[in-house]
């Protein structure tokens, strides 16, 4: 066990590490940034207004969801419903002289791009600073601004379908922050829709996607309503500093919401019944997929192109509505119009992985040699969604656990020589979130994020019960705990304006040298207002 | 013979009505599309319902007609064509907000019909798409007509007389005039938004 001192030094060394390496929702880098997706170029070309799929975009209602199973159109008769017709690429008839003719096609009338643009300001608590105090003098302690205007993004997103159940989709993030070109391809892939009819299968049974895209997840951080991700979504798991190698063994930066390149297979329906996929994706250890090469011979944490992670979820909904024809139905019926089902959705979700990393070691000989710790880890959870008119109330729990491989040092060397098991980093934790849209325009938000990580409490990222030393997000027993009610306001289908308050447990700050009390108990809550429109 | 004579009655009814009713008709300016005119509630008249049932569709995201003239006490059916739900509600009759009513949903191919029996503007949404209207004008006569697009109109069969004729059109003020009908006359309308 390291000592009290040890801990603080290996904490501001991490936190700012880590802050470079995990999105948390503030200390200077807000995490506002998700690419939220709401999609005008669907709305030029049915003219229909966002709200026809979204309920407060970018969350999607029903019919919104029968969309996008659907493979971006009209569950049926889509025809009937497109304004602006699509362009043929060859003739339908052409399909007869087939295979002595390109399978005939179509593109969208319209291009089918879409914009979208964000911006935010953030009010944090004056007691920001307070962890500040731990390292007096020092430059490089971060300073966290009253208030702060920020852009967000300005992205870029086309989707649409190609005819013969081939959907697509590409979204890029133009500017990222006020600067320049450094968002990048977010989403790019081609589904093919309902393949499971050439074999036979029931209706929606098999659809297949390729390229790069978001896991299938219960709730979409790229979907996400809110202006701050949820925290489980984006949880890594990092060790803390190994002696010998002064690194952490476990360097895993693998989060759920980072995109996946691969394929997946998908059926079911998404407004009723079972859902499932099944996703093949490169492993993704670094926070980037592996560039085609298997792992290079450098000392780093890497990914290895030869390995493919694998994805799982399977969920089922249950429309709740009293008359049975309309529990079957995309939208339920009522006296007052269609609206969305009262439904219990249930899901789980597993995730199996291996992370790579490589550092410098020794031979039984002492030759100096680059040894492979290979270390398979899994995140699994359950999740719920509960809907009632217009309350919805969602969770998420999530574990995850990383083996954690230790360097073997025996006597008389200089560096390991292999590696031993060590214990696994792990990290639970979830959500809670009710929304409730008292108006068609107005939607209210409580939600509850926490996420506990023995990582980051070895990493300082959290008190422990030895050591009462949080860090900005990480009160007490947990690395990260949070109530954030908000609101949000659609001043037209398309603009959004939002505000969410983070509310933080108690905290108190220690001086690292002699451990006396800096400061008295505090709060870091965060308040955050963003503008979203898109066009 | 007694056919006959119910016949001849008839005919010369018909010839005397025709010779004391005339036409109204003109344009609405300032306004694109197409606008109501219809002569108000003439005191001390009533007149009965007419049997036929006009069709207000729901197809392809909208409304078809936009725009419809009806005389009070008329049923109106409301089909839907779509293959998704729809839903067809009025938050007022004439503004007044009690008339409200919400039809709810029926699937594709039905019909759901609604009797309007007072007087007013009606104006149709969808609770799921927004971007669908459409407006029913509740005429308190049978004397009504709907403009072409450029604005023209005509009411025929109008009894000679001295009445308020109403010109409406979707986002503006309708505006009122009195006009004396003696065979045809002309009435003018100039709305703005």
């Amino acid at each position: 066990m390291l000592n009290r001192q040890a801990n603080v030094l290996l904490f501001s060394i991490l936190v700012l590490a880590l802050f470079a390496s995990i999105p948390i929702p503030v200390a200077g880098r807000a995490n506002l940034g998700h690419p939220i997706y709401a999609i005008p170029a669907f709305s030029r070309q049915y003219g229909t207004s966002c709200s026809t799929c979204h309920v407060d975009f970018p969350k999607l209602n029903d019919f919104g969801k029968a969309f996008k199973d659907a493979g971006f159109k009209f569950p049926k008769d889509d025809e009937t419903f497109v304004k602006v017709p699509p362009v043929m690429l060859g003739s339908p008839a052409q399909k007869e002289l087939w295979p002595h003719t390109i399978w005939p096609g179509t593109i969208p009338g319209l291009p089918p791009i879409g914009l979208r643009f964000n911006t935010f300001l953030q009010v944090v608590g004056r007691n920001r600073n307070n962890f500040n105090l731990q390292t007096p003098g020092d430059p490089t302690a971060p300073f966290i601004p009253r208030t702060d205007f920020q852009t967000g993004l300005l992205s870029i997103f086309m989707a649409g379908n190609f005819g013969d159940d081939i959907a697509f989709w590409v979204d890029d993030d133009i500017s990222v922050g006020g600067s320049g070109a450094d968002g990048g391809l977010g989403d790019g892939y081609l589904k093919f829709v309902n393949i499971g009819r050439h074999l036979k299968l029931p209706t929606d049974a098999l659809s297949l996607r390729i390229g790069q895209f978001e896991l299938d997840l219960p709730f979409s951080p790229a979907r996400s309503w809110n202006l701050s991700g949820w925290d489980i979504y984006d949880q890594a798991n990092i060790s803390s500093v190994n002696s010998i190698l002064g690194l952490p063994t476990v360097s895993n930066s693998f989060a759920m919401s980072n995109a996946a390149q691969g394929v997946e297979f998908s059926g079911g329906h998404s407004y009723r019944g079972y859902h499932y996929s099944l996703a093949i994706v490169n492993q993704n250890t670094s926070g980037g997929t592996a560039a085609g090469n298997n792992v290079p011979p450098v000392v780093a944490y890497t990914s290895d192109s030869n390995f493919k992670d694998i994805y799982a979820r399977l969920s089922y909904r249950f429309n709740l509505e009293r008359d049975p024809a309309s529990r079957n139905e995309i939208q339920a019926a009522g006296a007052s119009g269609p609206h969305d089902h009262t439904y219990l959705n249930l899901g789980t979700l597993y995730f199996y992985g291996r992370s790579v990393q490589r550092f410098q070691g020794q031979d039984g000989s002492g030759v100096p040699r680059v040894l492979t710790a290979r270390e398979p880890f899994y995140r699994m959870g359950a999740d719920f969604s509960l809907n009632y008119h217009t309350f919805n109330l969602i969770g998420q729990y999530m574990y995850g656990r990383d083996q954690n491989l230790l360097p073997l040092l025996p006597a008389g060397f200089t560096a390991p020589t292999g590696l031993i098991r060590g214990s696994p980093a792990s990290f639970s934790g979830g959500f809670l979130e009710a929304d409730y849209l008292p108006l068609p325009w107005l939607m209210t938000i409580m939600r509850w994020d926490a996420v506990h990580s023995t990582a980051d409490l070895i990493n300082g990222i959290g008190a422990t019960p030895d050591s009462d030393i949080g860090s900005f997000v990480s009160p007490f027993h947990a690395t990260r705990n949070r109530f954030t009610p908000g609101v949000q306001f659609l001043i037209h289908a398309n603009i959004k304006a939002s505000f969410e308050y983070q509310i933080r447990p108690q905290q108190i700050v220690y001086d690292p040298t002699t451990g006396a009390l800096l400061t008295g108990a505090f709060r870091t809550n965060s308040a955050i207002a963003g503008l979203d429109f898109v066009y | 013979m007694k056919r006959n004579v119910l016949v001849l009655i008839t005919v010369v009814m018909g010839f005397s009505l025709a010779a004391i009713a005339g036409t109204i008709s003109g344009q609405v300016s300032g306004v694109a599309g197409q606008s109501v005119v219809y002569v108000d509630a003439i005191p001390g008249k009533t007149f009965p319902p007419p049997t036929e049932q006009p069709v207000i569709d729901q197809k392809g995201l909208a409304f078809h007609p936009h725009v419809i003239a009806v005389q009070a006490g008329t049923t109106v059916a409301f089909l839907n064509s779509d293959s998704v739900a729809h839903n067809v509600f009025w938050a007022s009759v004439g503004g007044n907000k009690k008339l409200g009513h919400n039809l709810g949903t029926w699937p594709q191919g039905q019909k759901k019909s609604f009797k309007f029996d007072t007087a007013g503007v009606v104006p149709l949404f969808c609770n799921v798409h927004p971007e669908m209207s459409a407006y029913v004008v509740v005429a308190p006569t049978p004397y009504f007509a709907t403009s072409d697009l450029a604005g023209n109109y005509k009411m025929e069969n109008v009894p000679d007389g001295s009445y308020t004729v109403t010109a409406w059109h979707e986002g503006t003020k309708s505006q009122s005039r009195p006009v004396k009908v003696s065979g045809d006359v002309k009435a003018d309308f100039a709305l703005s938004k």
